[in-house]
């Protein structure tokens, strides 16, 4: 029975030409968003790759200098780029793809292109993510919203009911034809993204996209659930198809444009951030100089620690180098500084996370864009773990040129090392975490989809089953 | 076969339909006259179960429809005065989609082989119904109910707006379903229709049934000046 609905249903959606208008528009977004995304993936990674390159070459090719001189000309680290982030580039935009791991400095990300972005741009970007997050439940709405009340309005309902159909037959077929020519649209999409994925990636990138696309499939999956169920249930109990449009039009545009920017709003509100100036502000005064200031009272206690430890008199008599010994103690003391900012930073960050997975609650488009994002790869928590591992990556180079110089620099003459020394850095390797790890963070926003979800089909069940003929 | 015990509606105090008994027996066609708003469509929607009684029971093939919707369902079909159906569709593929539902299942010619009884051309059959007359489409509604070998039949102003042939024609057919044993509740202001093809005529006002007559016991004056006398307060 449900079947044979859903046929007619599918039959009839088929033969309406605003249905075939609106889903070809759709479909060539869809598509025309995953090849945009594939190019920029492609454009993007080789880009990265040729940089990350250079980067070392530069580094291994910089010739004889001082250590710590080196380790001023430091080495850029780049963000993997993931394959699925041709299909959501999340917070990439905002938070950037490379960093410069210098002497003394935990530096911020650069090459963010919202900051060379208009306010206007954030709207403007096309992803296969803003089509499945925006398009598709509007598609779902306009082919739904009718699907009772235009029943009710034509007359056809009352010959239907006068048949003793079952109004929970009624309610599946009509989900179902909704959900096939939906999946007439979605599937060839589908495939046309695995392909790009597949074409655009290496076989180990490849391995590690499956399991995050299929729990993205299931997050937008629950998604469009939800857009179904309550499109089907405004229907039915709406007085009529223009008061079902408009009330299944709001929801949308609550989902669409006001719950995630008020989200953001009001986490920032509750939970605000440092400027970025602030955050600067107050590393300068923690830090209080770094390791070249040989008065400063840190070098000068380190001096007599030094002098006591080696039991000579002078600086020049100790066995190792000082510069090499203050320089190190100077990162030290830095590392301290960055690790207690950052921290404080990225707690404030993940306290706004928390206020949006709250206020996801009352709108799943919230709790779907941060899956979408997060197994994209594109997340904040993703982004702080690349961070992390730049930074560890960064402290690793210091030391070993700290080291050298302390080991091999006499306390009195010109001390410069070479090729030997830079190749016992090793080049910079970054894994990203994997799905679990993902999954692990985002069970809450799965949650909330699904509660939504079967919230929304109850829903649908409940007014269907109290439908009005008139 | 259709059954009405004490049956009554009202909205909020104001009264819609009377308690009203009534039995209507297979083969019987049973007319029901009376000015707009006497309680006629109320009667038949009662009996659909598409709006709740206030109190007594309506039965069809001693089915309570309160209690057994779907089942009483089964045995009855509905002509409103506009059969409604589904405008992308065709003929057959509306007849289709409406007997399987009912819970049929007929192959293309047994349903061609329906819309030709109930008097719908061959060639109209495979056309999109957006493009039929008020009488095809009427036609398919009585296809329907041919289909479904309904045993009740609620006919609520199936008439109106009809052409004198094609009101004739409906009413043949009604004649063969009474024939084949349905019993037909049909409501109507066409009294010369519910002399010729009426075995009963029921004049309804203010929510209540005032008279009963068999048609065989009347002339088509007659009709006339009881159904006036009766407007008349």
């Amino acid at each position: 029975m449900t079947l044979r609905i859903a046929k007619k249903e599918m039959t009839e959606m088929v033969r309406d030409g605003r249905f075939r208008a609106a889903s070809a528009i759709v479909f060539t977004l869809l598509a025309g968003a995953l090849l945009l995304g594939w190019q920029h993936f492609r454009e993007v990674s080789a880009q990265h790759a040729s940089a990350q390159r250079a980067t070392r070459e530069q580094w291994l090719g910089q010739g004889k200098k001082n250590p710590h001189s080196a380790a001023h000309y430091g080495v850029y680290a780049f963000k993997p780029k993931v394959p699925l982030t041709m299909l959501d580039r999340g917070t990439d935009p905002f938070t950037g793809v490379a960093v410069w791991l210098e002497a003394h400095k935990q530096n911020e990300f650069k090459y963010r292109p919202a900051q060379d972005a208009t306010a206007v741009q954030r709207f403007g970007e096309l992803t296969g993510a803003t089509v499945l997050q925006l398009l598709v439940p509007l598609l779902i709405v306009l082919l739904s919203f009718t699907a009772f009340s235009g029943e009710r309005e034509l007359g056809t309902l009352r010959q239907l009911l006068s048949l003793g159909v079952r109004q929970l037959d009624l309610a599946r077929g009509k989900a179902l034809g909704v959900a096939v020519a939906l999946g007439l649209l979605l599937v060839p999409a589908a495939l046309i993204g695995v392909v790009a994925i597949t074409a655009g990636s290496g076989q180990t990138d490849m391995v590690a996209a499956i399991p995050r696309m299929a729990w993205m499939t299931l997050g937008y999956l629950l998604y469009f659930g939800t857009f179904l169920g309550v499109s089907l249930a405004v229907s039915a109990w709406a007085s009529s198809s223009r008061s079902a449009l408009i009330i299944l039009l709001g929801f949308w545009m609550f989902n669409a444009l006001i719950a995630p920017r008020a989200a953001s709003d009001i986490a920032k509100a509750l939970r605000p951030a440092p400027s970025a100036f602030q955050f600067a502000r107050g590393i300068e005064k923690a830090l209080q100089g770094d390791g070249h200031d040989s008065a400063s009272s840190r070098a000068k206690r380190l001096e007599q620690e030094l002098m006591k430890k080696y039991n000579v008199d002078k600086v020049e008599a100790l066995p190792i180098n000082f510069t090499g010994a203050r320089l190190q103690d100077g990162e030290d003391h830095g590392n301290e500084v960055f690790d207690q900012a950052y921290s404080r930073l990225w707690t404030v960050f993940d306290a706004q996370d928390g206020v949006r997975r709250l206020v996801s609650v009352t709108a799943p488009s919230i709790a779907v864009r941060s899956a979408s994002m997060a197994f994209a790869g594109a997340d904040f928590p993703q982004h702080a773990h690349f961070a992390r591992a730049a930074e560890a990556y960064r402290r690793t180079i210091q030391r070993v040129m700290n080291d050298d110089l302390m080991r091999n620099a006499s306390n009195t003459g010109v001390y410069v090392a070479g090729d030997e020394l830079w190749k016992k850095v090793q080049p910079f390797e970054y894994t990203a975490p994997d799905a679990s790890w993902v999954l692990s963070r985002q069970v809450p926003s799965l949650v909330v989809l699904a509660l939504w979800c079967t919230a929304a089909g109850l829903a649908a069940l409940w007014t269907t089953r109290r439908v009005r003929v008139y | 076969m259709l059954e009405a015990s004490a049956l009554s509606k009202s909205y909020n105090g104001t009264i819609a339909l009377h308690p009203l008994d009534l039995r209507i027996e297979p083969g019987e066609i049973f007319c029901l006259l009376g000015a707009n708003g006497a309680g006629k469509t109320t009667t038949i929607n009662l009996f659909l179960n598409f709006i709740p009684p206030t109190s007594g029971t309506a039965k069809i093939g001693g089915l309570d429809v309160v209690q057994q919707p779907l089942e009483s369902k089964r045995l009855l079909a509905y002509i409103p005065e506009q059969v409604m159906l589904y405008r992308n569709l065709t003929g057959i593929e509306n007849l289709e989609y409406f007997t399987s539902l009912a819970g049929g299942s007929h192959t293309k010619a047994g349903l061609i082989g329906f819309l030709e009884e109930a008097g719908l051309a061959r060639n109209d059959a495979d056309k999109r119904v957006g493009a039929y007359s008020k009488g095809m489409r009427q036609k398919v509604g009585i296809a329907i109910a041919i289909a479904k070998k309904a045993r009740a039949l609620l006919l609520d102003e199936p008439t109106s707006g009809l052409d004198p042939k094609a009101s004739n024609e409906f009413s043949e057919l009604l004649k063969k379903l009474s024939g084949a044993g349905s019993a037909i509740l049909m409501a109507t202001h066409d009294l010369f229709r519910a002399k010729e093809t009426g075995t009963r005529v029921g004049i309804m006002k203010h929510g209540r049934l005032a008279a009963q007559y068999s048609t065989s016991e009347l002339g088509h004056a007659d009709l006339e000046r009881i159904y006036l006398e009766h407007m008349h307060d």
